[in-house]
């Protein structure tokens, strides 16, 4: 879920500005070197850019039977590495401002907050500690879509929660409020999220290898070798 | 296209300077969330009224269509504040204030977001991108920006025609078939971003691509009695908040 535009207090929304700064100044650096060092890069960077786009434009079933769309954090981070995902996410996260009127400009910084750099890092923190334990493939994607999907509503809740608290219970009570409104929402649609996730990573896998392997998802055959041999050691 | 970009491309301002739009525009949407919401947000949700429809020329129904998106959020987000967590009155009660801080938030939101729609409607993003190097964002970033944007109609073109070959094939009469179609979607839409990205890399080698896409943007200059009557109509807005508030609450 986008925070929408002017629902959080002035003071929030820098702060959540400052506090997703540092995380996008890393990916643009990281996004600038890498496009300095291959110039073909930006075609592809930028037709990832529009894949997340479009992804968050699909419309998800969902088990109480509304429609609801991926948030795409973790098919992308597991995809192209949280770093880039903190640029892509904030640039997909201005198209949807400006063009779907889908989120905000004062809201930014909190959603980039939430989407572009906490559910791509919690997700893919999951993804690669699961491919480090030598689970399968497709365990880790459900697992890192999983938990991106819903580390983003938990982080969501959060930054809701601290704008308005409860007049009884506080932080606590307006955390509590918000996290049950999104937990009856969000649970089955993280699973779904993380079930789509699966079913595209499979016909991926089918259907294009070597963008996979380019991109690191997949081993070389060279990589595997070695790995097998360090295992066999 | 996208609805709002493409009636930025037919808009009455399309030809004004992005500063010039983005002074009036997002300084609505910077005074509806720091001035006090009543009357200041009430006031600021009718200059922008007044100025989408009249001067900029939006069509009513085209904002209408573009502003209930917003909107539906900043209802369901305004509802939980009418209700409390613990006290008194049991686990979940009527919040008191409940109403007020509800109609507040909602009075912000909608303004806040017709200041950005005041943007947006007047604005096409193939103007804006362009200029953001100057703004001090980096070229690279701006560049993948821009492929991002030109790259993105294609994309949700191909995925209108898989959806409606899908639904000739009867993709979508059963919850199994319509996963299993949702995920060809998906797979599908990567498969043709890394394709086209792939095919524009070869077209642009052939045409001597040293890394910088060069684009033409339309020439336009920041009117200066533009800016000058935005920034005054945003200090009137401000001074009369603050003439009204306590005479009005």
């Amino acid at each position: 879920m986008h925070i929408a535009e002017g629902f959080l207090p002035p003071a929030h929304a820098v702060a959540w500005g400052v506090a997703s700064a540092p995380f996008v100044v890393h990916g643009v650096r990281s996004l600038t070197r890498e496009v300095r060092e291959h110039p073909e890069s930006t075609l592809l960077l930028g037709a990832s850019g529009a894949f997340t786009f479009v992804l968050s434009a699909l419309k998800l079933p969902s088990v109480t039977g509304s429609c609801s769309h991926p948030t795409g954090t973790g098919l992308g981070a597991i995809l192209f590495r949280p770093p880039i995902m903190a640029v892509l996410g904030t640039i997909t996260l201005l198209f949807q401002a400006l063009l779907l009127a889908h989120g905000g400009l004062t809201t930014l910084g909190a959603n980039v907050f939430s989407m572009a750099i906490v559910g791509p890092w919690a997700g893919y923190a999951v993804y690669a500690l699961l491919r480090r334990s030598n689970a399968p493939l497709m365990v880790a994607v459900f697992s890192g879509a999983f938990v991106a999907d819903l580390s983003t509503y938990c982080v969501t809740s959060v930054q809701l929660a601290l704008a308005f608290p409860d007049p009884g219970s506080g932080f606590l009570g307006a955390l509590a409020k918000f996290g049950s409104i999104f937990a009856v929402t969000q649970i089955p649609l993280a699973v779904s999220e993380g079930l789509l996730t699966v079913l595209v990573m499979r016909l991926l896998v089918q259907s294009s290898k070597g963008e996979l392997t380019r991109l690191g998802v997949l081993l070389t055959r060279k990589q595997s070798r070695t790995e097998t041999e360090a295992v066999a050691r | 296209m996208l609805p709002i970009d493409a009636a930025a491309h037919s808009s009455r301002w399309r030809r004004r300077h992005p500063v010039d739009k983005a002074v009036l525009g997002l300084g609505l949407t910077v005074l509806a969330i720091s001035l006090p919401p009543w009357p200041g947000a009430a006031l600021v949700l009718l200059t922008a009224l007044v100025v989408l429809l009249g001067p900029a020329g939006v069509p009513g129904r085209r904002l209408w269509r573009a502003y209930r998106v917003p909107l539906g959020f900043c209802v369901t987000g305004a509802l939980t504040l009418l209700v409390r967590v613990g006290g008194p009155g049991g686990f979940v009660s009527l919040a008191g204030d409940g109403p007020v801080r509800a109609g507040e938030l909602l009075l912000r939101t909608s303004a806040a977001s017709l200041g950005v729609l005041l943007f947006a409607f007047t604005t096409p993003m193939s103007d804006l991108l362009p200029r953001l190097v100057r703004a001090g964002i980096p070229a690279p970033v701006v560049d993948v920006a821009l492929v991002t944007y030109r790259m993105s109609f294609l994309l949700l073109d191909c995925v209108r025609r898989i959806r409606e070959a899908q639904a000739a094939r009867l993709g979508h009469t059963s919850r199994a078939a319509e996963w299993r179609s949702l995920a060809g979607l998906g797979a599908t839409a990567f498969v043709r971003a890394f394709d086209r990205a792939t095919r524009l890399q070869a077209g642009l080698a052939g045409r001597g691509y040293d890394g910088t896409l060069r684009v033409l943007v339309p020439e336009a200059r920041v009117s200066v009695p533009f800016t000058a009557a935005s920034c005054a109509l945003l200090a009137t807005l401000a001074a009369l908040t603050f003439v009204l508030e306590r005479p009005l609450t």
